[in-house]
């Protein structure tokens, strides 16, 4: 039975719950222990689903669950972009 | 395979350019110029276009305006192109490469010099919310830059091909494309800066941000910032839920409304909210068939008007039904759906099952705040503005200097309020910079404030007045 | 809890109609909009000031003796909620307009379905007017008297 939660990293109801078991009780712990919302949509189908599972497994409330810290880039971009254009060769 | 896009709308003329192929693994597919590459797949019958990184599950496209990478695909031998966003070229060699893509197959490019500018006011998102923030801040003398990742402007309105609510001052009795429209006119007109297909990938400090146009990394040093990024449609959790076939109300409404392609034959609507409702009545407009819209609530969320008008087209509304489970191995093939009581519990042998090959999710929107939280803009989760909002002054202005925020991001409510808070937020930012107070700011501002608090009356807007009033702090409190 | 709220369908007995006597007379408005919704563009579109509104989320008051029934506001509600009436057609037959977005367009004199507040078919019926308004229509049904109150959709075959 697969339920998903997380659809860039592949990870499902059961992968959460498993994690929360194991001690993993926070967005941000759940976010470095199975990269949720690190994948190119960088959170925007999976944090309210796994925020709902945490508070469900947790009994917390949802208003205690910070959402995890989001940093740029917030879009998928070309490693190209960050890369320095080749020495002597500059904009086309 | 059956053709997907629709030639006769009763609302829509849809403008097809030049009729020319492209490849697609090795196949000759038929395009139309301006046509997506998702789309020209997707009309010619493709449903999976892609498997999962780990699991290798099929997926479909899902979000259809460039969010989620569902679509992702190689393109002339370029890995995880977004092919809902790319526009699709003759001699176009296209082909899925699921969780294993193929090395680039030559050099795609380095680095460009990047450049730094400093503007005076940025609004960044060009939906209702932000084209009017962007407006009025110009009309007042500001030099304005607006952003936004699509190439067409307007935010969601040009999918809404309904006409709007609300007063006829404010547009009300006009359907949303002609409001997009014209507002993207307006905004030329007054000499705003508008930068089409560029997106802002991050905040950094003292109000720089950055964006990224055509591979090229640019900086612009601003002085004042309105965020109007809009929403995202939320998500739900059933057994299958990432089969291709589950996709978005918003997805279908890009789909159907921007591209002129159908999603399918049959769709199950879950969700009973004014989008779930309006996008029913926008498929039978279609020439979709709607099967049934269902509610996990006990009654309807969105206005009657909008259920009576699909009742009368013959699809059923069941309120207290949750969907537990998509069917189907490749793609969609029906659902499970049972009754709840009024503690969600699964009453027993109300299980059933639905013929459907598609099943739309209208479960809700959410803010979109990602780039508030990086400016370090304080939060608070507010339920009756569809979760974490930034904290903001009665004018819209966040915790943080300078920074505005305007529209879906500052909670969800509809169209004309976003619009009237731009126009607040854009005054308002006006002001805070350039130090100009006058006659004409304040009675700008007192119409926006005028607008939105007519708006909020009634029954329905009881819940946004609720939730705004617990996320407006002082000025002092704002620092 | 009202019953239209989990069933999307109104009753009569829901919404503000005309008297007897005012039906005998002519072609008369019938507003199926019983929410407090912010929308008010039927005020706006009359020219014989029959409808009304304190607030915009007020709903529609309306002075049945100055509506003339022109169906203007049929067109223009985007609530596709309001309806034209004409008990004064025949003795057998009565006329109603209503709002009509789809594909196909009947053309006058064309026989379409004529369905229900929950989109069952009631009877068969002639259209007699068809009116254009930007891409909404005003479609004009003959149908028997006694379903005044019940015809409010209608389903146009290819």
């Amino acid at each position: 039975m697969t339920t998903m939660v997380c659809r860039c990293e592949d990870l499902t109801e059961d992968d959460i719950v498993e994690a929360i078991e194991d001690g993993y009780d926070e967005m941000e712990k759940l976010k470095r222990h199975l990269r949720l919302g690190m994948g190119p949509c960088q959170g925007k189908s999976c944090t309210l689903l796994a925020e709902r599972i945490l508070c469900r497994e947790t009994g917390k409330d949802i208003q205690e669950v910070a959402e995890p810290t989001a940093r740029p880039p917030s879009q998928p971009v070309p490693f190209s972009l960050l890369a320095s254009p080749k020495r002597g060769e500059q904009d086309e | 395979m059956t053709e997907r896009r629709i030639f006769e709308h009763p609302i829509i003329d849809f403008d097809r350019g030049e009729e020319f192929y492209f490849d697609f693994e090795g196949r000759k597919v038929k395009a139309y110029e301006g046509e997506t590459i998702a789309s020209a797949l997707y009309a010619d019958g493709l449903t999976k276009f892609t498997e999962s990184k780990k699991l290798e599950r099929p997926r479909g496209f899902f979000c259809a305006i460039g969010k989620c990478s569902s679509c992702n695909m190689s393109v002339n031998g370029r890995p995880h192109v977004r092919t809902c966003v790319t526009q699709v070229e003759e001699g176009m060699k296209v082909k899925r490469h699921g969780a294993k893509p193929d090395f680039p197959e030559k050099d795609i490019g380095r680095g460009k010099d990047r450049t730094e500018k400093d503007v005076e006011f940025a609004i960044i998102g060009g939906g209702p919310a932000g084209l009017m923030a962007a407006i009025t801040a110009a009309e007042l003398g500001g030099d304005v830059h607006l952003f936004d990742e699509g190439a067409d402007l307007g935010g969601q309105l040009v999918k809404q091909t309904h006409q709007f609510f609300g007063s006829h001052e404010e547009d009300a009795g006009v359907r949303g494309i002609k409001i997009g429209d014209d507002l993207v006119e307006e905004a030329k007109k007054r000499g705003v800066n508008i930068h089409p297909e560029t997106k802002v990938i991050g905040y950094y400090e003292d109000r720089k941000i950055a964006v990224e146009r055509n591979g090229r990394f640019e900086v612009y040093q601003t002085e004042g910032i309105v965020y109007a990024g809009g929403a995202i449609e939320n998500y739900l959790a059933f057994e299958n839920n990432d089969l291709p076939g589950v996709y978005g109300a918003g997805g279908v409404q890009t789909l159907m409304n921007e591209e002129g392609v159908v999603p399918g034959e049959k769709v199950l609507m879950v969700g009973s909210g004014n989008v779930g409702l309006i996008v029913s009545y926008q498929l039978l407009q279609a020439g979709v068939e709607v099967v049934e819209v269902i509610e996990a609530l006990p009654e309807i969320g969105g206005y009657q008007v909008h259920a009576s008008k699909i009742r009368r087209a013959g699809v059923p509304i069941n309120t207290s039904h949750t969907i537990v489970k998509a069917l189907g191995d490749e793609k969609v093939e029906g659902a499970v759906v049972h009754e709840v009581d009024e503690q969600w519990n699964k009453i027993e042998g109300t299980e059933r099952e639905i013929d459907c090959d598609i099943i739309c999710l209208a479960v809700g929107l959410r803010p979109d705040t990602g780039f508030l939280r990086q400016a370090g803009c304080e939060m608070e989760y507010i339920p009756e503005l569809g979760g974490q909002v930034p904290l903001r002054t009665e004018e819209m202005r966040t915790t943080e200097r300078s920074i505005y925020v305007a529209g879906d991001s500052a909670g969800i409510e509809e169209a004309t309020v976003a619009a009237l808070e731009g126009k607040l937020a854009g005054v308002a930012a006006y002001e805070e910079i350039t130090g100009k107070e006058n006659e004409k700011t304040e009675s700008l501002k007192k119409e926006a404030k005028d607008g939105i608090e007519k708006m909020r009356k009634g029954p329905y807007g009881q819940v946004p007045r609720q939730g705004v009033k617990t996320c407006t702090v002082d000025e002092e409190v704002c620092g | 809890m009202i019953d239209y709220e989990k069933t999307g369908v109104v009753k009569k007995g829901d919404i503000d109609v005309p008297d007897d006597e005012r039906l005998e007379k002519g072609p008369v408005v019938v507003i199926e909009c019983v929410e407090n919704i912010p929308c008010d563009p039927c005020v706006a579109v009359c020219n014989f000031g029959a409808i009304d509104m304190d607030e915009i989320t007020d709903v529609p008051d309306i002075d049945f003796e100055e509506c003339t029934g022109c169906a203007l506001c049929v067109t223009e509600c985007p609530g596709l909620a309001i309806f034209v009436v004409d008990c004064s057609y025949s003795e057998e037959k009565c006329k109603v307009t209503m709002p009509y977005e789809y594909l196909p367009v009947p053309e006058e004199g064309d026989e379409v379905t004529a369905l229900n507040r929950k989109g069952e078919e009631v009877q068969k019926a002639k259209v007699t007017n068809v009116r254009q308004s930007g891409k909404t229509y005003a479609l004009t049904l003959e149908i028997d008297k006694e379903n005044v109150w019940d015809v409010r959709g209608v389903e146009v075959k290819r």
